[in-house]
């Protein structure tokens, strides 16, 4: 674990790189996060995933699986890949604000 | 590549973090409440009980591995925690192997008893020592057992390693990651907790997104179909996260007209019970997925690109379960040979035109001989196809196997020790890396991404669906 700079606040976050502590998740932390995931530009689409996976997992703690992302946020799977270039468990959910996904991934 | 080298002691002496067990304990997850799965009590004495554990698991392979150990120095010379820091003597496969050997020799071995100092018999003392023992066999070992096979003696240290971690898991000593997703497939079936709505759902989906694609609205991914050629598995990492894979393998299937189902339930091939040495979770997990088998009559289980899932399911699972293979299994490559050979499908290698190596996945080539059949597709379905060395059974680990991808904890070790895979990835020039298994997908990937190496990884089913041509409608891309 180590504190890092994210979005003007010092934040713990795991050897992944994912952050600890939810609650100070804000949109600053997230346009940091989005940096460490190769993604220079938050557009439109990407806040729009990335509130939609944060909602998600704040109302059934966890994340939510990538048919609802498509659906609910009407993307293509290939546009995901295309916005979060190491896809939705490590990139999207990344910067989410999620902790890292379980399992093999 | 030079990085700078971690203290070790830092990884040695990380904490056992409980807070998980806590909160199954607190929300009385059932396989936890029924002690099916085991949670950490501080108010026991765990010594013992390992060394009671311990004493049922021996048996004449472990055994063997544990009185062969000459301590001649060879597994030092091929194992990637030690070439990426030779400096390290923790780090050499014997080592991690003595720190169960000597509790062995302390109390069920004559060595122990007449000549203790020479042979370094010692038991743990207490709770802490035994964490130590847990970062050991689940921090500093991925169990691809390449040691073992450069063992002049034939010890297994992966058996070693794999046995401690069974012992370990029985006392809730383990890492929170191990413990999740061991929960997860105790509780659902399948180790990332995906529900049936969701894994029907998401089946529906690809349908629909394979039909588009061929141009056949009534194509249909079956669930439960009885009396099919074969049952197909994967692994849950494909539904929750990367359902391209299962459009994948739908259209090819599609175009060489096979009779193929999904089962509704068993259908994930992963074992989480190799990784967490638990063969009462190997044995579940398993008889799921034969159980579905028998039940709708397949002809065979086909397994998709998966490691350890390959291992589990094809091979050590029938131990687990003490089950009958009476249904055979096979990867899905040696589905993919049969319909290029058979000329059910076609290709064209054109299509993918980038130099493309393979790695070879610990559990299918050293642990399950599955060499030739990757490299007879990739040469069929790719234009440049160059070789990895070393290769087969004798490649080196992509540094996330043996579970480590789920104990983040360890992760900047592995990243340290990766620098071996990093440099022979570097070595064939390649742009993509082409892997049979997802676990190995995301050990590359990450690799990939800390070295900053110019490459893509990619799968199997990948390259054979964009080489796939589709007879009654043009190709896509």
């Amino acid at each position: 674990m180590a504190k890092v700079m994210l979005g003007g606040k010092e934040v713990e976050v795991d050897e992944d790189g994912f952050i600890q502590e939810p609650d100070l998740w804000d949109q600053n932390v997230a346009i940091d996060l989005a940096k460490t995931e190769g993604v220079q530009d938050m557009g439109e689409k990407h806040w729009k995933l990335v509130n939609y996976i944060r909602e998600y997992y704040q109302k059934f703690g966890i994340a939510p699986m990538v048919r609802k992302l498509c659906k609910d946020c009407d993307l293509k799977l290939k546009e995901i890949y295309e916005m979060f270039p190491s896809g939705p468990a490590k990139g999207a959910c990344k910067v989410a604000g999620l902790p890292k996904p379980t399992g093999c991934v | 590549m030079i990085e700078k080298s971690i203290n070790i002691e830092d990884v040695l002496s990380l904490p056992l973090d409980p807070k998980e067990q806590k909160k199954a304990v607190e929300e009385k997850v059932p396989c936890v409440a029924e002690g099916r799965l085991k949670v950490y009590d501080p108010n026991t004495n765990n010594v013992k009980k390992f060394l009671e554990l311990l004493q049922s698991r021996l048996n004449r392979s472990v055994v063997g591995s544990m009185t062969a150990c000459v301590h001649c120095g060879m597994c030092s010379e091929v194992c990637h925690y030690v070439l990426a820091r030779p400096h390290d003597p923790t780090m050499v496969p014997a080592y991690k192997g003595d720190q169960i050997r000597r509790i062995f020799k302390k109390h069920f071995d004559w060595t122990g008893r007449i000549i203790p100092w020479w042979v370094h018999a010692g038991s743990p003392k207490n709770d802490e020592d035994m964490n130590r023992l847990k970062n050991i066999v689940f921090g500093t070992c991925t169990g691809c057992r390449r040691c073992t096979l450069n063992c002049p003696m034939g010890v297994d240290t992966a058996i070693l390693v794999r046995l401690t971690r069974g012992l370990l898991t029985e006392l809730g000593i383990v890492p929170e990651g191990v413990f999740v997703v061991s929960k997860d497939q105790w509780e659902t079936g399948n180790q990332m907790g995906v529900t049936e709505d969701e894994y029907l759902e998401t089946l529906e989906w690809m349908s629909e997104e394979v039909g588009e694609e061929i141009g056949d609205p009534t194509f249909k991914i079956h669930v439960d179909k009885e009396d099919c050629d074969f049952m197909y598995t994967i692994n849950p990492r494909e539904v929750k996260y990367d359902p391209r894979s299962i459009g994948h393998a739908a259209k090819i299937f599609y175009a060489a007209g096979e009779s193929w189902t999904m089962p509704r339930w068993g259908w994930d091939m992963t074992n989480f019970g190799l990784f967490s040495g638990d063969d009462k979770l190997g044995a579940f997990v398993a008889k799921n997925l034969y159980e579905a088998a028998k039940k709708l009559r397949a002809k065979r289980i086909v397994i998709s690109e998966c490691g350890h899932g390959y291992r589990s399911t094809r091979w050590e699972g029938y131990n687990w379960a003490k089950y009958s293979q009476d249904i055979s299994s096979e990867s899905v490559l040696v589905t993919l040979i049969r319909y290029i050979s058979q000329g059910r499908i076609k290709v064209d290698p054109s299509k993918n035109s980038l130099p493309v190596t393979f790695h070879d996945s610990c559990n299918i080539a050293r642990s399950g001989d599955l060499t030739e059949e990757p490299r007879w597709i990739l040469k069929r379905v790719c234009t440049d196809f160059r070789e990895m060395f070393p290769n087969r059974a004798d490649n080196f680990c992509c540094t996330g196997g043996g579970g480590a991808l789920s104990m983040v904890e360890y992760k900047p070790l592995r990243m340290e020790v990766a620098k071996i895979k990093a440099q022979q990835l570097i070595d064939t020039g390649a742009k993509q890396v082409c892997t049979i298994c997802h676990n190995c997908v995301d050990g590359l990937g990450d690799l990939i991404r800390h070295y900053k190496l110019d490459m893509q990884v990619v799968q199997v089913l990948d390259l054979v669906a964009n080489a796939l041509v589709v007879p009654e409608k043009k190709e896509e891309k």
